[in-house]
């Protein structure tokens, strides 16, 4: 009994843990003249959403980051799946050292990875550019599109690629009409985590961005500096968007089996 | 060679680190069926990929058709290399799986679906066309992959343990599928299997591969009758071998007495090895013998006898009534018995 109560508490603190912040996104996001020590909101306004809509500086930040995330998924997906696919083919010391590298980027600071990564695009012009911000995203995310795929073609059956050649298909060809489509899920996977990876990032934009690009989490960092909370938390909510449809995703993918290779 | 078959000259394949195959050579005609049969880790997987190009292996010549394919990727060889599981395509229905070496080799419209259309009917696939492949019993699956192997009518087609790992009733199933393959359209088949057996019912010729070379290659006849060295006699484990002295004159003694020998080995210590009916159960056979064993198969009831120390298994007659204990007496087919010197 005294186990079950003790489940039942640790389940609710860590729902609540969890909860909590985002109800408290959603009603500063909605509330207003909420002020110390009202536990809610004494009136509503949907005037941060409507500013939000109506204004270019979040809609044009939202933009941005949607491409950004795009674009920085693709190459998860472009860059991730031929590294990811190469260092399952290695064995031993070499599929380690090579899953070390592919994990670097991940692993490191991200103020750090940041800096280094500066210093670098400004050498070659793209500080400060959608195309430097860009490539910076894409630095950890294909790290991370490198290690998924490395899990998925370590346990890929390669011996329906053999079957594949030895029925007339070319590598391309069996690339494309084989091993694609059979991987169809971990690619969509991939490509949402790029796509998130880029959607969360603030150190790489701010420092390789500079001031030009700018991203719906660098306006919510603005936005909280300077004070405008409602409208803070609404660019927060729309920033939880993306994590919450990936999350779902993610659990209903789960819910379906499909078959990867037989 | 026949225009149409497989021809392999000198073919060498490792294994791992190890040695592996060397200086295999063989032909297969078209519409020829070649049984490749040896132990476990013998290498047969290891020849069917090498000649398929899935595999490491060099060789002086690989023919397929008439054409030298050594040097080509597995797509150009004109071989198709059937695995053990078939490995069909999970995201394509079983037409389009059936449809797949034609699309990839640029085929489309009416003719896709006529050669399907024949293909499946043949292998009694017709009503499966529209199914997943996940949804098929194990016998529709391997008849999808064989019907997918042969749409495209390739020259040679190698399978590898078709029928391992089937119940009898998918064995059988999955053997006449194969027969269909053949009768339909005549492509060189070289077939791995451990199965002796089924290698002497559905192979023209059988090669027995022993320690990574190919030591016989014969039809099942001569080779179950006729093995050429000890190491193959004792792989096809005949049922009935006997200690004795290869004798000056080339005649075997031993306890059967003196047998004459078609191709007398080198005198001194040897061993005879007889098929299973070339010693039988006869009235007034020349050497006695106890039973002490009667084994019941569905094919065949056999008795084991004893003479001395030696154990011979033979074949009982319909009709004949034996219990362990009775004497009996043998006689030897002559001319079926094969010496060679004892290692």
């Amino acid at each position: 009994m005294t186990g079950r109560v003790a489940r039942l508490a640790a389940l609710g603190l860590l729902g609540l843990s969890a909860a909590a912040p985002f109800v408290l996104l959603a009603l500063w996001s909605v509330g207003r003249d909420w002020f110390y020590p009202a536990v809610l909101p004494p009136r509503f306004t949907a005037q941060s959403w409507r500013d939000l809509l109506a204004g270019e500086r979040l809609l044009g930040a939202t933009a941005t980051s949607l491409i950004l995330g795009a674009g920085t998924g693709a190459l998860a997906c472009v860059a991730g799946l031929p590294v990811g696919r190469s260092l399952a083919r290695l064995r031993g010391w070499r599929r380690h050292v090579g899953a070390a590298l592919a994990f670097l980027p991940v692993a490191a600071p991200p103020i750090a990875l940041a800096t280094g990564l500066q210093f670098s695009f400004l050498r070659l012009g793209l500080g400060g550019t959608l195309a430097g911000v860009l490539l910076a995203h894409a630095v950890p995310a294909i790290g991370y599109g490198s290690l998924y795929f490395l899990g998925v073609f370590a346990v890929f059956d390669s011996r329906i690629e053999e079957e594949s050649r030895s029925l007339g298909a070319t590598p391309r060809q069996t690339f494309f009409h084989v091993v694609v489509p059979l991987i169809r899920r971990p690619l969509a996977d991939a490509f949402g985590l790029g796509f998130l990876v880029s959607w969360s990032q603030v150190p790489l934009t701010l420092l390789v961005g500079g001031g030009p690009v700018r991203t719906l989490p660098i306006e919510v960092f603005a936005l909280v500096q300077s004070g405008q909370d409602r409208l803070a938390a609404t660019g927060a909510l729309v920033l939880l968007a993306p994590a919450i449809a990936a999350l779902a995703a993610t659990r209903l993918a789960a819910s379906r089996t499909e078959v990867m290779a037989v | 060679m026949t225009e149409g078959g497989l021809l392999v000259h000198r073919l060498r394949a490792p294994f791992g680190t190890a040695p592996g195959l060397e200086d295999i050579s063989f032909e297969v005609a078209p519409s020829e069926r070649l049984a490749l049969v040896g132990a476990s880790g013998a290498g047969k997987t290891t020849l069917l990929r090498a000649v398929a190009g899935l595999g490491p292996g060099t060789a002086e010549r690989i023919e397929v058709a008439g054409r030298e394919v050594g040097a080509l990727p597995a797509e150009r060889r004109g071989v198709v290399y059937l695995q053990q599981t078939p490995l069909l395509f999970p995201h394509l229905t079983v037409a389009e799986n059936v449809a797949f070496p034609l699309r990839v080799r640029g085929i489309r419209g009416s003719r896709v679906d006529a050669a399907v259309g024949e293909v499946m009917e043949a292998l009694r696939l017709g009503g499966l066309a529209d199914r997943r492949t996940q949804s098929l019993s194990g016998g529709q699956r391997h008849r999808a992959a064989l019907a997918r192997a042969i749409v495209a009518r390739p020259p040679v087609l190698l399978l590898d343990e078709p029928f391992a790992s089937l119940d009898p009733v998918l064995r059988h199933e999955v053997r006449e599928a194969v027969r269909v393959v053949q009768e339909g359209y005549r492509p060189a088949l070289v077939l791995v299997t451990h199965d002796l057996d089924e290698a002497g019912t559905l192979a023209d010729r059988i090669g027995v591969l022993l320690d990574g070379r190919l030591a016989q290659v014969a039809p099942p006849r001569d080779l179950f009758t006729r093995p050429t060295s000890l190491a193959v006699a004792r792989f096809l484990r005949l049922p009935n071998s006997v200690p004795g002295t290869i004798r000056p004159d080339g005649s075997f003694e031993s306890v059967l007495g003196v047998l004459p020998v078609q191709d007398p080995a080198a005198p001194g210590p040897g061993i005879a090895f007889f098929p299973a009916d070339a010693v039988r159960i006869a009235a007034h056979g020349a050497v006695a013998a106890c039973v002490v064993e009667l084994r019941y198969r569905v094919q065949q009831t056999t008795a084991v006898v004893a003479l001395g120390d030696v154990r011979l298994e033979v074949p009982l007659d319909g009709g004949r009534e034996l219990s362990p204990g009775v004497e009996v007496r043998l006689t030897v087919l002559p001319g079926a018995v094969s010496v060679f010197p004892a290692p």
